[in-house]
């Protein structure tokens, strides 16, 4: 069962058309990537999903719902979460204000108390540091925090936007593996990234993005295998 | 000498009164990015509520406070949606059209304030103004009337009030990420408009209340806006654009100024004082007096 649905979306910033007729899916429980070079459209991509921009044209569905043209906050509402590229942190706010920022929404009020719980379980620096405000973070917590933030609400489809971009390599082991222990929970994954050789570890499907276009589908494993691929797209 | 001491309480007794003036006026600049004008008119605006309801139900101007603070706090909710229009237009710079448009707004508000309630100049008499706390000292004396000290009152309840919201609600939490980062916060499911309306409704509420105070203190008239948004903007930037923990102490800092001014030196050089001492300090600090600001 695909749990979001694009078809056809193209974007333009101003007269500049970024995002040329996408079309993609994402199957409930899956972990999805979406690979691609600097200024591929991938981060467009992930703002179109969120409402944060218009598409000038297709359709996003997610769970059989058409929610194009939906503002940014009622998007979140129905359980699209994104861990934004860059972390995007509060950053006068101390690392538990913003976990507790990420249960705004009504529906999550009652699993406060235990996805913080889980959160600090999951990222035990993060409960040491719960009084430190964010802008004083390493990258490392700090994207921790903004992992933690998205699991506080309670999200169906959690998108990463780049999560082990200026992390230490054991720092993007790290990350890699709390995603693959969301996976393992049931967690549906969207998962964009430049780091190809650790995502196509993980990923069960796999699109690459290249000048706005989709150019390349398939499973993870195939990726991997696909000489051409490695060669053009993958540079390995 | 024996002045100090009453120069450093009406120092702070006005300075008291200073937080409320800029208070809402920094927190919708944090979270709208507006230079609200308007705001000493809505201070002239909610004093004559103040005025009126007092000439016509005789009840005290301090507990009028909450029906003048509900009145404005829907005004601000209302006309919010208009202000935001102007200052995410895509044509011009939003800052701009933010103060021009505020500005136009506030002559239009005095325009019609001077129509519709004359050039006289009114008090909004208390139960408590006339009387005066003495206190003596070793020869020294210092005289506190109460309707100072219940102005006094006010604003650090205000203060705390408003301290408490930011900082332990839903709300409040959702306020200070909006300010933070925009983009992020409606990544969280913050709704920006209907934030950004509450915002400006409290912000329009709480200057409406401390100009009922203002009355209950000194006069009030059409035209006392202007000042009002003089001193609600030397604030702000003294404090730090934006920066709201730094509101309080600017005020008392300000308020402290005047009131030595006023008993040690010449009253008419106090506002010379005020815009020298702010020079200074944004030639040392630039961002305010704590470095905290936008």
């Amino acid at each position: 069962m695909n749990i979001l649905n694009i078809k056809d979306i193209s974007v333009c910033y101003g007269d500049i058309q970024v995002l040329w007729d996408i079309s993609l899916s994402v199957t409930s429980g899956q972990i999805v990537a979406l690979l691609g070079t600097n200024g591929a459209g991938k981060t467009t991509t992930l703002k179109t999903i969120c409402g944060l921009l218009p598409s000038v044209s297709g359709q996003i569905d997610f769970e059989g719902k058409a929610i194009s043209g939906f503002p940014v906050h009622d998007i979140t509402n129905l359980g699209i979460t994104l861990v934004p590229e860059g972390r995007q942190l509060f950053p006068k706010m101390n690392v538990e204000e913003n976990l507790l920022i990420g249960s705004y929404l009504r529906r999550t009020h009652e699993h406060r108390a235990r996805n913080l719980k889980t959160v600090y379980e999951l990222f035990p620096r993060l409960a040491e540091r719960k009084n430190q405000t964010a802008e004083t973070l390493s990258g490392g917590e700090q994207q921790m925090v903004a992992i933690g933030r998205a699991l506080m609400q309670n999200p169906k489809l959690i998108m990463f936007d780049e999560p082990s971009l200026g992390l230490s390599p054991i720092l993007v082991q790290e990350v890699f593996r709390v995603i693959q222990e969301l996976h393992g929970q049931g967690l549906t994954i969207f998962l964009v990234e430049q780091n190809v050789h650790q995502t196509l570890k993980i990923a069960d499907y796999c699109y690459v993005l290249e000048n706005g276009r989709v150019v390349k589908e398939g499973a993870g494993k195939d990726m991997e295998q696909d000489t051409a691929i490695r060669e053009a797209y993958l540079g390995f | 000498m024996e002045l100090l001491p009453q120069a450093l309480i009406d120092g702070l007794l006005i300075g008291g009164i200073y937080i409320t003036i800029a208070i809402g006026f920094s927190l919708a600049y944090g979270v709208m990015h507006i230079i609200d004008f308007a705001v000493g008119e809505w201070i002239m605006l909610g004093a004559f509520l103040g005025y009126y309801l007092n000439l016509w139900s005789a009840l005290d101007p301090f507990i009028l406070l909450p029906a003048v603070f509900l009145a404005f706090f829907l005004i601000g909710y209302l006309i919010q949606p208009l202000v935001y229009r102007v200052i995410s237009g895509k044509k011009g710079n939003p800052v701009l059209m933010g103060l021009v448009f505020t500005f136009g707004l506030g002559l239009m508000f005095r325009g019609s304030a001077l129509t519709g309630f004359g050039f006289y100049s009114h008090s909004i008499p208390s139960a408590i103004s006339q009387n005066s706390f003495f206190l003596e000292m070793g020869g020294m004396f210092i005289t506190i009337p109460y309707v100072r000290l219940a102005g006094l009152l006010y604003a650090l309840a205000v203060t705390m009030v408003l301290h408490f919201v930011l900082k332990k609600t839903n709300f409040g939490r959702a306020v200070r990420a909006l300010s933070q980062h925009r983009e992020a916060s409606g990544l969280m499911g913050i709704n920006a408009k209907r934030i950004s309306s509450y915002v400006y409704g409290i912000y329009v509420g709480i200057s409406a209340m401390t100009g009922v105070i203002i009355g209950s203190i000194f006069t009030i008239n059409a035209q006392m806006g202007g000042e009002y948004s003089i001193l609600a903007f030397f604030i702000v930037v003294l404090a730090g654009m934006g920066y709201l923990p730094g509101v309080p102490w600017a005020s008392f800092l300000l308020g402290l100024v005047q009131s030595f001014f006023l008993i040690y030196l010449n009253p008419s050089y106090t506002l010379m004082a005020v815009f020298g001492i702010l020079f200074t300090i944004l030639l040392i600090s630039p961002k305010g007096l704590f470095g905290r600001g936008v």
